[in-house]
């Protein structure tokens, strides 16, 4: 037994090292590739692409369940980006609130009989709107499907574009987000074939009529963390897959995709946790299955704010959401492990996301069993176990900085000096308890995906109010 | 007394953990250290930019005009790159009068001179700024230049390169990209190539003719595009050449081109293309009969209405809903086609446009349709639906010539 505790006490620290050190990879990759995309950018100015006849239309497709406090904020948003061809939808999914009848009264809606093709299986569409005011702005309202993937669908099947680039409605997209998220699509257009932006935290920030007016963090100390995780994520995770052509997840918050390609797999799975997540997949093992040469590309400065959660309730809920989602995902796809027609996917991507994502927080809960154990048996090493701790802790929150760093040294949108001291400072301060409790939180998401509990658990939120408005 | 080291020795097989822990507490000390030194440096550094900017500004006539003399600001780097950068700023959004002035100050100046051998000389980002930086002093000197990193090996140069010829948007410009086009193919991805083109050929789109008719493949089809995007009225006879052509893409753009034709010329090659086998050549044409104004194209949208593409159906129907246009009889010869798909392509077009109630204020008072066929056309617009008995039975409305 106590051979054994040994062993697995030995191995937990391996799996920790390799799980940081591929981080750690990963963050070089970034940063390398974050610098040349600067150095790129020098020499390609936004205002020249705006200028061409030649940039494809983008129909944004903005699902809106219950959304009355944040709707008229979103839709404005979008509307007044800088993109010279875009069609705005915004699909009613259903909403028991106001949503319908804010956008009414904001955009002088008039029911219209225009062409409505179900290409995708969604809930049945009650009506189509157009404004008085904004031409470029559908609204189409549907029964509710219950999820969003179901109203994307419905959206999907009204966009005309090449092009449709999915947005939340309690999330506000930088005013040259899209000409910047389309660069790589006008650089190689026959290749890349879905682009993901960077999606930030929006609370704290000063907004005013849907536009960002003073980036600031935000001042819970839960949200603070959450700051970390999104930049540890987007700009070190997604970023060095994305430059491998591996990127798994384009954020549902903010994603453009070839419109022919989504259809072509049947749009969003409407039972799927994670949709977003599930398109990507799915897209990858079309392309490969079709031996396709294509590029699904990360870039990391067309930004999308999006507001999270800010009581641990929601947040807890989310993250068991995110990591049914994922087991979601893996288990159906579990086919394309280390089978070489789909190529990196299957032999990298995947792999790495059932070790040391989703399998990730069941080895953190075995290796903290194994600990308790060991002390039990009186065969921990006290020395073992310290420098494991402060091991763990000092690798952690060197990927932590590492994605401040890059952050400081790319988009920098953090410029007062007491954000940034606070930043680094949660840096340090995240592991304990946070990381413990999102152990927990994960834990509960792989138990409820295990019973079947496939209930989706409202979160908490202010809307687009709750970032301070000047 | 044993030092850190022996001590560390000392703890054998732990040794390797001690060693991670001290590789990741330095680690953390250096980006936080580098993070802090950086932020400092940089807040210094843009605080004397501005501060340089400000001064440069206040001294801009005197700069621009020579009063000061250039060597004042030319041999300090920090001086000319601010400077350098309001001029092309400046050039960029000037008046023609301004523009001579600037043009004279970054050649006189030594400005281009010192871009050509940045261009010429660096390598990476470096060059290819200058490369970007050159096109933009549109100064026909640098278009060699440009042209020679059009030939370079990276492909970042290559496009900057190109980026920088196509701020020119010079004829000469466009013979270099097309003469290196003609002999390397396509060595760029199409649309920044095409995106040049259009700006180097808008003023002469004669130039791209020559090569068009020797292009192969992929350049062929890009060269098409680019021609369909700049084709002028001057332009008509030439295209009519290409409205047979095998590839679809420049039957495409021959189409579009001759939205801009005299409507003589044209509407007879349109309404061939209108009925294309490729939905694309067909979609274009009815985009170029649109584009006509002519009342000769009326009866070739109004088949485009029946067509089995639905995106070819509603141009058709775009095409056909147009404010400054008397829109009842138009209506009248839509619901005579008795096609349900091609009445909600019109439908839609018109609740896109916004016309409806135009449409029905128009209807109401029309005195060119009976009583009876005003309530059926009425009918008509509000159900969204096709009546059973057949609409053609009434006088068609659309004899008299179509505003």
């Amino acid at each position: 037994m106590i051979r054994f505790l040994d062993l697995a006490n030995h191995g937990f620290f391996y799996y920790y090292l390799v799980c940081n050190l591929t981080y750690l990879v990963l963050l070089i990759v970034a940063l390398k590739t974050s610098v040349a995309h600067q150095h790129r950018l020098e020499s390609l100015r936004l205002s020249w692409l705006k200028e061409t006849p030649l940039v494809p239309p983008i129909t944004i497709l903005v699902p809106a369940h219950n959304e009355e406090k944040s709707i008229r904020i979103a839709v404005h948003n979008l509307l007044s980006l800088d993109y010279p061809e875009l069609e705005v939808i915004a699909i009613n999914d259903g909403s028991q609130d106001r949503t319908l009848q804010e956008l009414q009264e904001e955009f002088h809606l008039r029911p219209v009989n225009v062409v409505y093709v179900p290409h995708i299986q969604c809930a049945r569409v009650r009506g189509l709107y157009r404004s008085d005011t904004q031409p470029r702005l559908l609204v189409v309202d549907k029964e509710p499907g219950g999820n969003k993937a179901d109203a994307v669908n419905a959206g999907l099947n009204a966009a005309t574009s090449p092009y449709v680039c999915v947005v939340d409605a309690d999330s506000v997209l930088e005013r040259d987000a899209l000409l910047r998220i389309m660069v790589p699509i006008l650089m190689d257009p026959k290749r890349v074939v879905s682009v993901g932006g960077i999606v930030r935290v929006l609370n704290g920030s000063e907004i005013q009529s849907g536009s960002i007016l003073r980036v600031r963090l935000p001042k819970k100390g839960l949200e603070v963390i959450q700051v970390i995780e999104y930049l540890r994520a987007f700009l070190i995770g997604r970023e060095g897959w994305g430059d491998g052509n591996m990127l798994m997840i384009i954020s549902g918050a903010f994603g453009l995709f070839r419109t022919d390609l989504v259809r072509a797999v049947g749009g969003y799975r409407a039972r799927a946790i994670g949709e977003d997540f599930d398109l990507v997949a799915r897209l990858h093992r079309y392309l490969l299955e079709h031996k396709a040469d294509y590029r699904i590309q990360f870039m990391p400065d067309p930004v999308c704010w999006t507001e999270v959660p800010s009581d641990l309730r929601s947040l807890g809920r989310q993250r068991a959401r995110w990591q049914k989602g994922l087991l979601d995902v893996l288990w159906p796809n579990r086919n394309m492990l280390f089978r070489p027609r789909y190529g990196r996917i299957g032999s990298i991507a995947l792999p790495y996301l059932w070790v040391f994502e989703l399998f990730a927080p069941v080895i953190e809960m075995g290796g903290i069993s194994a600990i308790i154990l060991a002390a039990c048996f009186g065969a921990l090493s006290r020395h073992f176990f310290f420098q494991f701790l402060l091991f763990g802790y000092a690798f952690a929150t060197v990927i932590s900085i590492g994605a401040v760093l890059q952050e400081e040294i790319t988009y920098k949108r953090y410029n007062d000096w007491q954000d940034m001291v606070r930043l680094v400072s949660y840096c340090f301060l995240e592991h304990f308890p946070y990381r413990q409790l999102h152990m927990i939180w994960r834990l509960q998401g792989l138990w409820q995906y295990i019973r079947g509990d496939m209930v989706w658990r409202a979160m908490r939120r202010k809307g687009l109010q709750s970032a301070r408005t000047e | 007394m044993a030092s850190v080291f022996e001590s560390f020795q000392r703890l054998g097989p732990a040794a390797f953990v001690l060693e991670a822990i001290l590789a990741a507490v330095i680690l953390d000390g250096l980006l936080l250290g580098f993070i802090l030194l950086r932020r400092g440096y940089r807040r210094r550094f843009f605080a004397r930019r501005d501060a340089r900017v400000f001064d440069i500004r206040q001294q801009w006539a005197a700069i621009i005009s020579g009063t000061l003399p250039f060597d004042t600001w030319r041999n300090k780097p920090f001086d000319c790159h601010i400077v350098q950068a309001i001029a092309l700023d400046a050039f960029e959004a000037a008046e023609p009068t301004e523009s001579a002035q600037l043009r004279k100050f970054l050649r006189s100046s030594g400005l281009v001179d010192r871009l050509i051998f940045d261009a010429q000389q660096l390598h990476g980002w470096r060059q290819r700024r200058a490369l970007v930086a050159l096109g933009r002093t549109r100064a026909p000197e640098g278009i060699a230049t440009l042209a020679e990193g059009l030939r370079d090996r990276p492909l970042e140069t290559r496009l900057a390169a190109l980026r920088g010829l196509s701020r020119t948007a010079s004829p000469e410009a466009a013979q270099e990209i097309l003469r290196w086009v003609g002999e390397v193919g396509l060595a760029v991805p199409p649309l920044p190539l095409q995106d040049a083109l259009v700006q180097c050929c808008a003023e002469n789109p004669q130039v791209l003719l020559p090569h068009l008719r020797r292009a192969q493949g992929a350049v062929r089809e890009v060269l098409g595009r680019v021609l369909g995007e700049v084709a002028t009225p001057a332009l008509g006879r030439e295209l009519l050449e290409f409205a047979k052509d095998e590839l679809s893409e420049l039957r495409a753009a021959t189409a579009r081109g001759l939205g801009h034709a005299p409507p003589a010329l044209a509407l007879e090659v349109l309404g061939v293309l209108a009925q294309d086998p490729v939905w694309f050549v067909r979609l274009r044409a009815l985009v170029g009969l649109a584009k006509l104004s002519d009342s000769g194209a009326v009866p070739l949208l109004l088949r485009g209405l029946s067509d089995t593409n639905r995106l070819v159906r509603l141009r058709a129907a775009e095409g056909l809903v147009k404010p400054e246009t008397e829109m009842v009889p138009v209506f009248a010869q839509v619901a005579a086609c008795e096609d349900q798909y091609g009445l909600h392509a019109y439908f839609t077009a018109l609740e896109n446009a916004g016309l409806r109630a135009k449409l029905e204020a128009e209807l109401a008072t029309s005195p060119r349709v009976s009583e009876l066929e005003r309530k059926r056309l009425f009918d008509l617009l509000r159900s969204g639906k096709r009546p059973a008995e057949p609409l053609s039975k009434t006088t068609p409305l659309g004899t008299g010539p179509h505003p």
